[in-house]
């Protein structure tokens, strides 16, 4: 009888087999030949690969069905998988291995990218994978082996595919380069961080490189994992001879690197490309007499992004509040209006003031939250590289936003009530995640250190249920303000003291909470926020744009040793005038001087800070409206000209337009309420297929500044949407990109649609292959060559006077 | 500065890339050139695959690898003559791509500086590995012919698909296809490269290959 494969792995060496492509090239697979497909055509070659690795002493094997997917093989995937899997299962009784060798469903990537920076959607690369994995479960393989990964996303993507479909044990390998990052740019850490909130049953790397160059990022990963390491690397680095790829380790050679690698606590051994049954045969006769060394790492709470793993516990971390709408109008009708750009730049001047991880509460009564929380996630993570917080009560929102998340998150939160660790646990144990645990129960807050510590100790112990170690528990010591109960900061910063001291714990306070109802309020929070770090705060939810919470924090590590050479304060503050210091502005970045220009001028030359601070001095003595009018447009339009004739460039038309958009926005906020005469929608899309879109941006930047209502419906946009947004919305004029002549197809197809069904709709097309002809063959009513040729026709059309 | 990426770039390129048909940009621009330079030049991690392959002619427009059959007037009158190709594969990575979306919500400005230089940066780098090519065959006695790429002429964008699987371009380097056979990351280059017995220089390369180099914006201005 096999022993259970989680129960082996954990006393004894497991040994995975070497490279299978290899040998089949030697077998006479040609460069453009599918390899799966040698399961059907040349089934004694693949029983006889699997037969060599089960006598050199493999103890997991894989099935040859590393690329089989319904992308690859969209008519005869079961077969293709099956064939596979049975010849395994035939080699290993041929092999006399029944009772101590596992077959292993071998899964590698599906060789596309995923959205948003390529076009495969993270839910139907779940499917994908599943589809798969269903196969090999019924054909009876033991466990699941994703390799070969270089994407965190589809890694991920993976790994759930498999928990949603088996109880089988996961493996899963990626690889790193020799700089120790995946070609998507996970490093060792976040990966690790990811993985093992996965719960996946061992981690590791394989392929890419030789165990050489491989010593270092297994030193790494060997000094953060707490769960089993896995290590199958190629047999050297590949080289070119004569039109081969050659790999020039040799098996005893091979074994020595093993051998060492053993020893820094890897017990689950293999190879990759090149390696061959004598390496696997060399490393198990130098391993194996070796004990295994198992790794003792204590669990460590991370959180990560697709590129960086953040501690918690170690420095005091600020998570950036501001993407939140409670209490801000503009941020509630962006959530309204869908206007993700304006969401996402509030993450950016984040991330950029200093926050370490981003929060994000989309919640608002009537939006639908859950897709809007999928939406904003996955729209800020591709964008910035911080980990998130993901803040909402809605557990189908939280679900959402943890699914879609490209690494371990942060939860914003739980609480004592058992409803609320009812709700929340499963999902932390099913998408892995460190959760923020708000001290108070179905008895309300309380009003003492005890009974929040008391509430704190319950939730752990729930947790624990769940196999959530107390590390990834984060207590909301709860700030409530001093002007109702002013003995409340005390009892704040003792519950903090306390998770430090007593329960060694992290804690995080949403900061500013503490000074509701009292003037100036940044003078309390900031001191209060010194006092709380003092005190063992972890993490401050606040406003990393609001300077004085800035200065507390950077004050702070120079004073604690915990800012080498006080160099970030230093970096920080060291060119920042006297003035702008006393005055308590914001640190860096506005210290600009020189002479000031006029609002037409800083639009020309295409000055942003210099247009806001012109508009802002003319709108003490001047007429809103008259200044976009009799000023902004008509410094748009010598530009726009200018960018005509050819005496200035895209690049300076783009800045004014940008100089133009920061005055706006300032005029903007001083007529709030007043409604903006629009001169009509105009619909944008990168039409289906196509998903570079910074043409569609560039136009989107020039219409809005031209005063046009723009729909943007984004990349790879299917004609139906396009057509079904400018029926409902009635809207005149579509503007349509694409790239690619295979996706100019698309564009004729919405064209041909809309003709159909919204007759009379004008249709301006653009894009790197466009043409004339080419648009006149398609039924497009214009060609715009630029940007500036879509602003004059969309004016053409809705403001025929204007022209 | 770390710089991961050592290899010359043209600045004049980038200018093109840009619209300005051989002028020069105003001081605030170059500035900001400089500085997204900076940024993806510490940030972009270039990588390239490449494989020979003896090919077997059919006829005149199409020939034989491994099997699999290559169709094109153009790609065979580029290597006419050849008896040995080279698939190659480059790109730089997502980085570029992660910077110009970033760009696009922070500063739209920025974006197209990104996209110019990285384009004149994928450039660069496919001329410098073209030249180790190029040693490492003349180490052989042998010359090569110009890059040409899937797109080119009446070269199928479909030979994308071939190109990767014999390259296993992304396992090894990351290249992946969309459906509609867009390469991602999107500063990526394919390419077929004739591999000649004799120093017979060929034809065409660059603008003059295409076809619609009357009407470009961006046509290099010799």
């Amino acid at each position: 009888m096999r022993k259970d494969l989680r129960q082996r792995m954990k006393e004894d060496w497991i040994f995975c087999d070497g490279g299978f492509g290899t040998l089949l090239q030697a077998k006479g697979l040609k460069g453009g030949e599918l390899p799966e497909t040698w399961n059907l055509t040349h089934p004694d070659d693949i029983r006889d690969i699997y037969c060599r690795y089960l006598q050199a002493g493999s103890t997991i094997f894989n099935a040859n069905t590393f690329g089989a997917n319904r992308l690859k093989y969209p008519d005869n995937l079961e077969e293709i998988v099956n064939s596979g899997v049975s010849l395994a299962l035939e080699a290993r009784v041929s092999c006399g291995r029944e009772d101590d060798a596992y077959v292993a469903l071998d899964l590698g990537p599906t060789g596309k990218l995923l959205e948003p920076l390529g076009d495969l959607p993270f839910e139907e690369a779940v499917s994908i994978f599943k589809e798969v994995i269903s196969i090999g479960v019924n054909a009876g393989v033991d466990l699941i082996f994703i390799e070969t990964m270089s994407d965190s996303y589809e890694a991920k993507a993976a790994v759930l595919a498999a928990k949603e479909t088996c109880d089988l044990p996961i493996f899963i390998t990626t690889i790193f380069d020799e700089k120790g990052k995946l070609l998507t740019g996970g490093t060792v850490a976040s990966t690790v961080t990811m993985l093992e909130g996965l719960r996946v049953d061992a981690l590791g790397v394989n392929c890419g490189l030789g165990p050489a160059q491989m010593l270092p990022i297994i030193k790494e990963l060997t000094s953060i994992a707490t769960i089993p390491v896995i290590v199958n690397p190629n047999a050297g680095l590949p080289r070119n001879e004569n039109g081969a790829t050659v790999f020039d380790v040799g098996p005893e050679e091979f074994a020595a690197y093993m051998e060492e690698i053993a020893d820094l606590g890897v017990h689950i051994l293999g190879g990759c490309c090149g390696t061959t049954p004598e390496h696997i045969q060399a490393l198990i006769q130098h391993v194996k007499p070796h004990n295994i060394v198992n790794l003792d790492n204590s669990y460590v709470c991370r959180i990560s992004s697709y590129c960086e793993a953040l501690t918690i516990g170690e420095s005091p971390l600020i998570i950036g509040e501001r993407i939140n709408p409670t209490g801000k109008k503009i941020f509630k009708q962006a959530l309204r209006d869908q206007n993700y750009e304006y969401i996402l730049s509030e993450g950016l001047r984040q991330e950029e003031s200093g926050a370490h991880i981003l929060d994000v509460n989309v919640g608002l009564p009537e939006i639908d939250e859950p897709s809007m929380m999928e939406e904003v996630v996955t729209r800020l993570q591709s964008i910035t590289s911080l980990p998130l917080q993901i803040d909402t009560t809605d557990a189908e929102a939280l679900e959402r936003g943890l699914r879609y998340y490209n690494g371990k998150a942060l939860i914003n939160s739980v609480n004592g009530k058992q409803e609320s660790m009812d709700t929340v646990f499963p999902l932390v144990q099913k998408y892995g995640g460190a959760v923020v645990a708000l001290a108070l129960d179905e008895d309300g807050i309380p009003e003492t250190s005890d009974g929040r510590i008391a509430i704190a100790k319950k939730i752990y112990q729930e947790a624990a249920k769940y196999g959530i170690p107390a590390e990834d528990i984060i207590v909301d010591g709860l700030a409530m303000t001093i002007s109702s109960d002013t003995n409340s900061a005390n009892v704040t910063l003792d519950t903090i003291r306390r998770i430090r001291d007593e329960l060694h714990g992290h804690s995080i306070l949403g900061v500013s909470n503490i000074s509701f109802g009292l003037p100036h309020r940044e003078i309390i929070n900031s001191f209060f926020y010194t006092m709380a770090m003092q005190n063992g705060l972890s993490l401050a939810i606040i406003n990393p744009g609001n300077e004085p919470m800035m200065r507390a924090y950077y004050s702070f590590l120079a004073l604690t040793n915990q800012d080498p050479q006080c160099g970030s304060y230093i970096n920080r503050y060291a060119d920042v005038p006297a003035d702008q210091i006393s005055s308590g502005n914001s640190g860096k970045s506005t210290a600009t001087t020189g002479a000031q220009l006029s609002l037409t001028d800083s639009i020309i030359k295409g000055m942003q800070e210099s247009a806001v601070c012109a508009v802002t001095e003319e709108l003490k003595t001047q007429d809103p409206l008259v200044l976009i009018n009799d000023v902004m447009i008509p410094a748009l339009d010598v530009v726009g000209k200018g960018f005509e004739k050819g005496t200035m460039f895209l690049p300076q038309l783009l800045m004014s337009a940008e100089a133009a958009k920061a005055a706006f926005e300032v005029i903007k906020q001083s007529m709030s309420g007043q409604k903006q005469e629009s001169k009509g929608k105009v619909i944008l899309a990168t039409v289906k297929g196509d998903i570079h879109d910074i043409g569609k941006n560039i136009v989107k930047v020039l219409l809005d500044n031209y005063g046009f209502d723009v729909i943007d419906l984004g990349k790879d946009v299917p004609p139906e949407v396009i057509v079904d947004t400018a029926i409902e919305q009635n809207v005149e004029v579509v503007g349509l990109s694409a790239l690619m002549t295979t996706t100019v197809v698309s564009m004729e197809e919405t064209i041909a649609l809309l003709k159909v069904k919204k007759p009379g709709t004008k249709t301006v097309v653009g894009g790197a292959v466009m043409t004339q002809e080419y648009a006149d063959s398609i039924g497009a009513d214009c060609y715009a060559k630029d940007a500036m040729a879509t602003v004059k026709y969309a004016n053409s059309i809705l403001c025929p006077d204007s022209v | 500065m770390s710089n991961a990426f050592p290899y010359e770039i043209s600045e004049h390129e980038i200018y093109r890339y840009l619209g300005y048909r051989g002028q020069i940009p105003d001081q605030v621009v170059l500035e900001r050139i400089r500085v997204c330079l900076r940024q993806l030049q510490e940030q972009v991690h270039p990588q390239a695959i490449w494989k020979y392959y003896d090919i077997q002619w059919i006829d005149t427009a199409s020939f034989n690898v491994e099997g699999s059959v290559i169709h094109s007037r153009q790609l065979s009158k580029n290597i006419n003559g050849c008896k040995e190709i080279c698939l190659f594969a480059a790109t730089l990575g997502p980085e570029p791509d992660r910077l110009i979306q970033k760009a696009e919500i922070s500063a739209i400005s920025d974006a197209v500086l990104f996209q110019a230089i990285s384009a004149a940066m994928i450039e660069s780098y496919c001329n410098a590995m073209n030249q180790r090519i190029r040693e490492e065959m003349s180490a052989q006695g042998k010359y090569l012919r110009p890059r040409f790429s899937p797109g080119y002429g009446d070269f199928a964008l479909d030979y994308q698909r071939m190109i990767g699987q014999f390259l296993q371009m992304s396992k090894t380097i990351g290249i992946t296809l969309t459906d509609s056979l867009l390469m991602m990351p999107s500063k990526s280059v394919t390419a077929v490269i004739g591999i000649s017995e004799e120093n017979n220089q060929c034809t065409m390369e660059g603008c003059e290959v295409c076809n619609r180099s009357d009407s470009c914006l961006y046509q290099r201005i010799k």
